[in-house]
């Protein structure tokens, strides 16, 4: 099992001053080859936890691992297995091709390998028109194609992707995604931190969500979109308006039916509402609308999105309902 | 083949940092002050505290303040990689931190030698210059040496503590224009110089360079000079290894 991990965290914690940690308590195991989310709101320890992982902070407390050496003794030699784009931006003031050959060569990639990788990069970033430009003379969204660009110029085993596709364009983030994807695939493994949680939901394998750096969820996306309170929705739509009365009997329903019910919405003529094991429900709903002489335009039930299970899990009152993810 | 990690950030460091004005400004303005203070002072400075013409006088001064402009470029490539991130960047690739001081500091010296160059250069066909012995020519390269360690070990452990672009560059230029003119690189101390005054330029350790630069370039080096250079030498050991322990606590993260 060992040898399939690249990173490993145990009760991994970071305090930039004394008792104010930005990171505790975190339990995680990143594998080879998959794809790793890290979500979680502003400020919730996300850069962190990269920072830890990469080495660039020394944990305050608890112990982990890089490529199975003690993160705290880590040095040249694991840093060379890594690749990292950073949150904020990182360049020389130099024009945009030679920023990625003189990123090569740092890196210690022949010559030849990085003028050709330069010109992969450039074609696959989009980036062939600003070649001769300087980096920050470019616009934000490319800006960031380049920071990604740049990374990819030497080999790596793990990639840390801080927030690659804040201010990118759809159709240039799913490029990136699928590209991304595509080197997983080869065995890349990548850590992405991101608030997009579509494209979370698109290409990681696992997710962890961070909440006031703690790890408060951790799985397959499937499974923390289940995970929380059943959270399946039921979302109907009748053919005309409700009466009041109607909407009272309606709510009276609701209340007999399905007490655990959350976020009903009802007016004019939709109604939609959160409840686990919500199919019998929807018969009753059903029915209720056939004796009223109501015809249902729409009735569906569907999974909670990433995003609805994300936002549930980091309300205020996420902490009360969920603990920390327990060392493995 | 691979080159040394220090030796790949050294060219990074010209390459990513250097441009024509920068250039320029490091080396063109001293030759310009060699020039024009020279040609407008010679005249009217006397030549019993000068020990010879004004020109003649400023030009080891001027050599010696060099140490300055190559610190002052260090203290600056520091100062930007931290706000364009490339510390963090660096530092999370496959080198080391004493790498990336190692590689300041030999930028530092490069540029440091270079300006001697340069001013040696221009200075040549204004006063001429002295044969020096192998001695007196390792004093004066050993004096910038280490007086371009002092300086950058200083600014690089300001910059480590300050997090805003306008006050590090604000407290350099005071710092520079401060260390230059309190010092003897322009002007002799002689015993018309006020006592506080005269403290002060004793307490710069840019004196003690441009004396020891001067005495070389005069043929009276001696030992009055090797305490100097000594001198130089122990402020040196003493803000490099300030940069050094700082570094270890670099903070991460924007900076403006």
């Amino acid at each position: 099992m060992a040898s399939t991990l690249v990173a490993k965290a145990t009760d991994l914690g970071y305090a930039y001053r004394p008792s104010e940690f930005a990171v505790r308590h975190l339990n995680l195991e990143l594998r080879r080859g998959e794809v790793f989310g890290l979500l979680g709101r502003n400020g919730a320890g996300k850069t962190t936890t990269v920072r830890l992982l990469t080495t660039l902070l020394t944990p305050t407390e608890g112990s982990g691992e890089l490529f199975g050496r003690d993160l705290r003794s880590c040095g040249r030699a694991e840093r060379a297995r890594l690749g990292v784009v950073l949150q904020s931006e990182s360049l020389d003031f130099v024009s945009v091709e030679r920023n990625l050959t003189l990123y090569a060569f740092l890196w210690g990639v022949p010559r030849e390998v990085a003028k050709a990788r330069a010109e992969e990069m450039l074609a696959l970033f989009e980036l062939e028109g600003s070649r001769k430009r300087k980096p920050w003379a470019l616009s934000g969204g490319e800006r960031r194609r380049f920071q990604v660009a740049r990374e990819l110029m030497h080999e790596m085993e793990l990639l840390f992707l801080d927030e690659p596709t804040v201010g990118l364009d759809a159709l240039t983030r799913q490029r990136i995604l699928d590209y991304l994807a595509q080197r997983a695939r080869a065995g890349l493994s990548i850590v992405f931190t991101t608030h997009i949680l579509h494209e979370a939901d698109l290409l990681c394998d696992r997710i962890g969500i961070l909440q006031r750096g703690r790890l408060r969820a951790l799985g397959v996306p499937a499974e923390l979109k289940r995970q929380y309170r059943g959270a399946r929705f039921v979302e109907a739509e009748f053919d005309r308006a409700v009466t009041p009365e109607e909407d009272r009997d309606l709510d009276a329903l609701l209340a007999r039916n399905a007490p655990e019910a959350l976020e009903v919405t009802r007016g004019g003529t939709q109604l939609r509402f959160r409840a686990p094991n919500p199919e019998g429900l929807v018969a009753e709903v059903a029915l209720w609308a056939a004796q009223r002489g109501i015809r249902l335009a729409k009735i569906a039930v569907r999974e909670a999105t990433l995003e609805e299970a994300f936002v549930d899990l980091v309300t205020d009152d996420g902490e009360s309902r969920l603990g920390a993810v327990e060392a493995p | 083949m691979k080159l040394p990690p220090v030796l790949r950030l050294l060219v990074r460091n010209f390459e990513s940092n250097l441009d024509l004005i920068t250039l320029l400004v490091m080396f063109g303005q001293p030759a310009f002050l060699i020039v024009i203070l020279g040609t407008m002072f010679n005249p009217i400075v006397t030549s019993s505290s000068t020990s010879g013409s004004y020109t003649a006088f400023l030009v080891p001064g001027m050599i010696a303040s060099q140490m300055i402009t190559g610190a002052v470029l260090s203290g600056r490539i520091f100062w930007l990689d931290r706000r364009w991130s490339m510390v963090e960047q660096l530092f999370s690739g496959p080198f080391l931190r004493a790498e990336y001081l190692a590689a300041l500091l030999l930028t530092t010296l490069t540029f440091a030698l270079v300006g001697v160059g340069i001013l040696a250069l221009v200075a040549l066909p204004l006063v001429g210059l002295p044969l020096l012995s192998p001695l007196e020519l390792l004093a004066v390269l050993g004096t910038i040496g280490l007086g371009a360690i002092f300086f950058a070990g200083l600014l690089i452990t300001i910059g480590i503590y300050i997090r805003s672009a306008n006050l590090y560059f604000t407290i350099q230029s005071l710092l520079q224009y401060f260390l230059i003119f309190i010092s003897t690189v322009y002007y002799p101390v002689t015993s018309a110089t006020p006592v506080a005054l005269r403290a002060v330029v004793y307490s710069n350790p840019l004196t003690y360079a441009a004396n020891a630069v001067r005495s070389a370039f005069q043929h009276r080096f001696g030992s009055d000079d090797l305490v100097s250079i000594g001198i130089l030498a122990g402020l040196a050991a003493v803000t490099f290894t300030s940069a050094v322990v700082s570094f270890r606590r670099v903070e991460f993260g924007p900076v403006q």
